[in-house]
């Protein structure tokens, strides 16, 4: 360990330069793997390649995507992800079950609550116990709170892509009045690390709730104001309408979940869908829009605001008081067994797979993410588009690379 | 003394150790604070012996400088490298030009927009309405290298974006500073255990300012940068020795 410490970058093995390799070329430095690498690396005539990224301010992180242009057209495209590939998973078998939920929280940073509501869930089911009912309408509560917050960044991050600077400033002012009063309930502002097996970490606060009544006093009006500034623009709509148009039985073969999949007509979501948690006890709709195009995708959002801002509105009138966590033991050795639960995250089916061996450590804990799934589609979606629209595209299925890359 | 050069706005000098914890074993002090104003004969240099470029041409070669003239200068070629440096007399004079211009530069920083992972949002709030980075001049968020003075790496550092990180730090003009926000590229944070993970930038880049947290809050970034605006005043003049270096204390 000494020795590596003060070790400059160009020692360390793991570290490959482009001088070596030449990593920044878009074609691979090793033969074609698989048919499709065969063939997409081919150029035809006229064609030529162009590297996107990593480092591209609009890739919402890490990403590089491998355009095959024709012109100023896009033929084909190839995402090459795993820059910001953290281990996440191997790091979650050696840590206990407490640890992983802190392990997990980064892997969609914008909405960490729901990394961690995923987990908790299984290992619940793992362990047969039953959450308080108060607990579980603290979960709703705080959840739909960053699934809010979640949104409006998308809505900057999309008119941003688009090269419109003034949204992102609007809705920063959302998204930092929900993370501040989140952060006032759990003590984090992004990685939260709020709930745990069997209940959640902390009770409501008076600091919480009173930023909370604050902001809920006047939201809808804040939302509102928000929407004005793209959706009555022309040049926005115009730019939005008929791009990476996809009909819902393909977005089903895609493994499409979420708003993505909502935006083309299926009202499939998993809390009504697989009522989780108190969900089957609350009253919302499941917005849907049949375009399945870019503007469909970002309306669809918007209303998912307004049903998020109704299910904090019930969960504040309803909760109940009692304990907000299950008696537990502080060491957990679940016994062995197999335990899925998946959560709508602001992006769609986020699930977990954990598997125990009986020891104080899960023996693997699969993580499902939906960013990964609509990653895949990019290429199917901007086929005979332009390059501009490539971000555009890529901006609208809202992927966040924590999640893709784990 | 320091009193008065605080009044001037000079720095607080030799006794302002704040840049470095006190805490670290090799805490050179010396290294970091204002040095006394040189003269061209003998420059002063600092030997830095943690990083080193990749372009083997670059900051002299790691050599100390041993040109005292411009006509040395022009005979050794160093005017030929492509490290975006100043060429001709400022080369060789320093002190004079920078001191006026490194308070222009203090006052302009123009970070570069590679978030890598959750701290970027963060990075992102602390640019955005409520903390206004603008009111500072650090605003300016750039999405080419080529305009960027500033690098903040905001997120957690894999060993697959290590290498196109450190070519955008290579890509930079100098006089160019290097900002580790956040636990994972200060030390690999809650990562660190990873096989994937680069545990701490300083093992591929210098550093100069650190903002532990994670993330740290938009303030922390905010104060971080106000910390690299007093560090570009209080050096200034000297850049381009590079003084800085990684501050990890050896046999950690």
């Amino acid at each position: 360990m000494t020795a590596t410490s003060s070790r400059p970058s160009a020692d360390d093995p793991r570290i490959t330069l482009d001088q070596e390799l030449g990593i920044f070329e878009p074609v691979p430095p090793y033969p074609p793997r698989t048919e499709r690498e065969a063939e997409f690396y081919t150029l035809g005539d006229g064609q030529m390649f162009i590297n996107m990224g990593p480092q591209h301010p609009s890739t919402h992180g890490v990403l590089r995507l491998v355009l095959k242009l024709e012109g100023e057209q896009v033929v084909d495209l190839d995402p090459v992800v795993g820059y910001l590939h953290r281990g996440v998973e191997k790091l979650c078998e050696n840590a206990d079950y407490h640890h992983t939920i802190s392990q997990v929280d980064p892997l969609e940073y914008i909405s960490a609550l729901f990394n961690e509501w995923a987990p908790v869930m299984a290992y619940e089911k793992l362990l047969d116990v039953e959450v308080p009912r108060r607990a579980e309408y603290i979960r709703v509560l705080s959840a739909e709170l960053n699934r809010i917050a979640s949104h409006a960044l998308f809505m900057g991050w999309m008119a941003l892509d688009l090269g419109g600077l003034t949204p992102i400033l609007w809705s920063f002012i959302e998204r930092d009045e929900i993370v501040e009063m989140l952060g006032a309930l759990t003590g984090q502002r992004m990685l939260f690390n709020y709930f745990r097996i069997g209940g959640v970490n902390g009770d409501l606060n008076h600091d919480f709730m009173s930023r909370l009544g604050d902001w809920m006093t006047r939201a809808t009006d804040q939302i509102e104001a928000n929407l004005t500034l793209l959706n009555t623009n022309e040049i926005f709509v115009r730019r939005m309408r008929g791009l990476g148009t996809i009909d819902g039985q393909t977005a089903l073969q895609m493994c499409w979940t979420g708003p993505n999949l909502r935006a083309t007509g299926l009202p499939f979501d998993i809390r009504r869908a697989h009522p989780f948690s108190v969900y089957q006890e609350l009253d919302f709709d499941i917005p849907t829009r049949i375009e399945g195009d870019c503007l469909a995708r970002y309306l669809l959002r918007l209303d998912e605001i307004k049903q998020s801002l109704r299910i904090i509105d019930q969960c504040l009138h309803r909760m109940p008081d009692g304990p907000i966590m299950a008696k537990l033991p502080r060491l957990i050795r679940p016994r062995p067994g197999r335990a899925y639960a998946a959560v709508e995250s602001p992006r769609g089916q986020y699930a977990a797979y954990a598997i125990s061996d009986g020891t104080d450590q899960p023996f693997r804990l699969r993580i499902h993410d939906p960013s990964f799934i609509h990653l895949q589609s990019v290429g199917q979606l901007v086929q005979g588009q332009l390059i501009a629209d490539t971000m555009a595209v890529m901006a609208s299925l809202d992927p966040v690379m924590g999640g893709v890359d784990k | 003394m320091a009193l008065d050069r605080e009044a001037q706005g000079l720095g607080t000098g030799p006794a302002d150790a704040t840049q470095m914890p006190a805490d670290q074993p090799s805490n050179r002090p010396s290294i970091l604070v204002t040095h006394e104003s040189s003269d061209v004969a003998e420059p002063i240099v600092v030997p830095n012996t943690l990083w080193t470029s990749t372009d083997p041409m670059a900051y002299g070669g790691g050599r100390p400088t041993d040109i005292t003239h411009l006509r040395e200068f022009e005979v050794a070629g160093g005017g030929q490298r492509d490290d975006a440096r100043w060429t001709g007399p400022l080369e060789l004079i320093p002190t004079k030009a920078d001191y006026v211009l490194d308070l222009i530069r203090a006052n302009s920083l123009w970070p570069l927009l590679s978030g890598l992972a959750c701290c970027a949002i963060e990075m992102m709030s602390a640019a955005t309405s409520k903390n206004d980075m603008d009111r500072w001049g650090m605003f300016p968020f750039r999405a080419s290298p080529r305009q960027a003075d500033v690098l903040i790496v905001a997120g957690t550092l894999t060993t697959k974006m290590a290498a196109p990180l450190l070519r955008l730090w290579e890509q930079m003009p100098e006089p160019k500073w290097c900002v580790a926000m956040g636990d994972c590229t200060t030390s690999g944070g809650r990562y660190k255990r990873s096989y994937s993970t680069v545990e701490g930038i300083d093992r591929i880049m210098p550093v100069d300012v650190y903002v532990p947290g994670c993330p740290p809050r938009p303030e922390g970034l905010i104060y971080g940068m106000m910390k690299l605006q007093q560090l570009i005043k209080d050096r200034r003049g000297h850049w381009n020795e590079r003084a800085v270096g990684p501050t990890v204390p050896e046999g950690v």
